[in-house]
């Protein structure tokens, strides 16, 4: 460690904004989980940083897995999730890799067309996807999501991925090329293996987005039995109007945040630089 | 005549060459672009069309009256309390984020404090969670009689305190800021962080044998040279806000109370989803589009002429 000039003062008044800060964002992840193994009553009587009482109330995540049906949307948020990430790989992938390793008529324009859909604003279009869904029959259709975030990520995934494109040496493919390779032979066998890392990259920010889409999936998926996670955890909460069951809510919390605590433990840095890629055009 | 031959092969090759070319091209091009047409570009000029007319969503029903739902716009009071609210949120979150956002990027690279993995892990957390997961956990943060505020506060000041934080006019905007604030320094931490391990070291080393004060450094050095990502940190906060606002408020307070915290991205849903205005809602998202991009341009001006005067 280097001796900088710094007083001791300010770096130890940092030092305890960065402990303040750590715990205002951990506890109440915590907190929430603390809250899912609590009855009614605890939450009633007791203070609101009480410790759930013995014995846990493990019960309270098969009711609302089941009671609220929060199998179902884990299901559902899955398949899309799934579904949509596998899409926008190859759609993006694809225009990504032409665009970085090939120049045609139109390249520039195609790719500055790209770039600038990411000024408009998903809100804007919200009106005009429910009647476009409601005519394709698309509305309550899993597969109508999937299309619809896998479109949604385009501009963030080919920018990204055509920067890995462009990183990987002319040589190889044009050697490849000589050896007789077709086009599509370059691109799988030689360039999409090389390109894995920033795929990986990608595919992981956009599961993040599409685990957490709210407002389209509100909008388009009406049935309950089609409901994503945070729609579900939303109307979930619209009913504690009328029965409060503060525990299976948390419960339905915790469900929803699980698969993106693992997500997010597991790839940190790679989100990270995801990130990072996507914000600084 | 022998020479010529081969090199009329060879010509025929290429033209064979330059189709396979055009082919591979097209064939990965046009799928993804002509999905893009239908689910991105259409449904925005549909939303230019839809917005001149008076529309209840049924087929029958639609009439054409050009400019006069903008006009309504205009004398309608909730539209320009929802754009005041919406422009107090995007300048607080800016100030608010960006604030900590800078403090905790300098404080976990420049100061060399400990546990910064831990920190880095922690502080972007909130920003990979769903808004309604958010949402969700914030109001009841602020839960009258169940809340940790209520709690915190009735056990500091002695006597029970009920605070209806969300249900009350005047708290109600100002109780949609924390949230949004701790879910969205992270990601601009670490963009931030970013630019500032991009900085040469030997800057610093020189500035440090010049005498110069870590406060000194951070304003010659830091900023200076960082302020592309401060710039596209502030953008993106007004960008994310204007559209984004929607989410966090029909979670938490569905724009009341008495229209407290309407904003315009949840004034489009309500007139076009519940009051089924489908025209009028268009329009309010051709304004959303039209605010975004001056004030983007508004931004990008003010910040330009600072960075020329820093560096």
């Amino acid at each position: 460690m280097r001796p900088f000039a710094v007083n001791r003062i300010p770096r130890w008044i940092s030092g305890a904004v960065l402990v303040l800060w750590a715990f205002c964002v951990v506890y109440p992840v915590f907190w929430s989980i603390m809250g899912s193994l609590k009855d009614n009553q605890q939450f009633f009587n007791g203070k609101a940083w009480a410790l759930p009482k013995f014995p846990l109330l493990w019960s309270n995540f098969s009711y609302t897995w089941e009671t609220y049906h929060f199998g179902r949307y884990f299901v559902n948020s899955i398949v899309v999730t799934v579904g949509s990430m596998a899409l926008a790989l190859l759609l993006s992938a694809t225009t990504g890799y032409v665009l970085a390793r090939y120049t045609f008529k139109g390249s520039g324009l195609l790719y500055y067309f790209y770039i600038s859909s990411l000024m408009i604003p998903a809100i804007l279009t919200l009106v005009p996807m429910f009647f476009l869904f409601d005519t394709l029959h698309l509305t309550n259709s899993l597969t109508g999501l999937i299309l619809l975030y896998a479109i949604g990520a385009l501009p963030f995934g080919i920018f990204v991925i055509m920067g890995f494109f462009k990183s990987l040496p002319r040589e190889l493919s044009e050697s490849a090329t000589m050896d007789g390779a077709s086009h599509y032979g370059v691109f799988l066998r030689i360039m999409l293996p090389l390109a894995m890392p920033g795929l990986i990259t990608v595919s992981i920010v956009n599961a993040l987005s599409f685990w957490n889409e709210y407002p389209l999936a509100l909008i388009l998926m009406n049935d309950p039995g089609r409901y994503t996670l945070p729609v579900g955890l939303a109307v979930m909460q619209g009913e504690m109007q009328y029965r409060t069951e503060w525990g299976p809510l948390f419960a339905g919390l915790f469900i929803s945040m699980v698969p993106i605590l693992l997500l997010y433990a597991i790839f940190q840095s790679r989100i990270n630089e995801g990130l990072v890629a996507g914000a600084v055009k | 005549m022998q020479l010529s031959l081969p090199e009329f092969h060879v010509r025929g090759d290429c033209m064979t060459a330059a189709w396979k070319r055009r082919l591979f091209i097209a064939s990965f091009v046009w799928p993804t672009l002509i999905l893009f047409l239908v689910f991105t570009v259409y449904p925005v000029l549909r939303g230019l069309h839809y917005s001149l007319f008076d529309w209840s969503g049924s087929a029958e029903s639609m009439d054409y009256i050009g400019l006069r739902n903008f006009k309504d716009m205009a004398s309608d009071p909730v539209i320009a309390k929802a754009i005041r609210n919406d422009y107090f949120l995007v300048f607080s979150k800016i100030f608010g984020i960006m604030l900590l956002a800078v403090f905790f990027a300098v404080a976990l690279t420049r100061l060399k404090l400990r546990g910064s993995k831990f920190y880095r892990f922690a502080f972007f957390f909130p920003n990979v969670m769903s808004v309604v997961v958010i949402g969700v956990l914030w109001r009841f943060i602020y839960n009258p009689k169940l809340g940790i505020l209520n709690g915190l506060l009735s056990e500091t000041q002695g006597k029970p305190v009920e605070t209806p934080w969300l249900g009350d006019s005047s708290y109600a905007l100002l109780a949609l800021l924390p949230p949004a604030i701790w879910a969205g320094v992270g990601f601009f931490m670490i963009l931030l962080i970013a630019g500032i391990k991009g900085i040469p070291e030997p800057l610093y080393e020189s500035a440090q044998i010049d005498g110069a004060r870590q406060w000194k450094q951070f304003w010659h050095i830091t900023v200076p040279l960082v302020w592309e990502q401060i710039k596209v940190s502030i953008v993106l906060i007004m960008l994310t806000s204007l559209n984004g606002s929607f989410a966090i408020v029909s979670v938490m307070t569905e724009g009341g109370p008495d229209n407290a915290t309407q904003v315009l991205g949840y004034y489009l849903y309500q007139m076009g989803f519940k009051q089924y205005h489908m025209g009028y809602a268009s329009a309010i998202g051709i304004v959303i589009l039209v605010l975004s991009l001056v004030t983007t341009i508004m931004l990008q001006r003010i910040m330009k002429r600072d960075s020329v005067e820093l560096s």
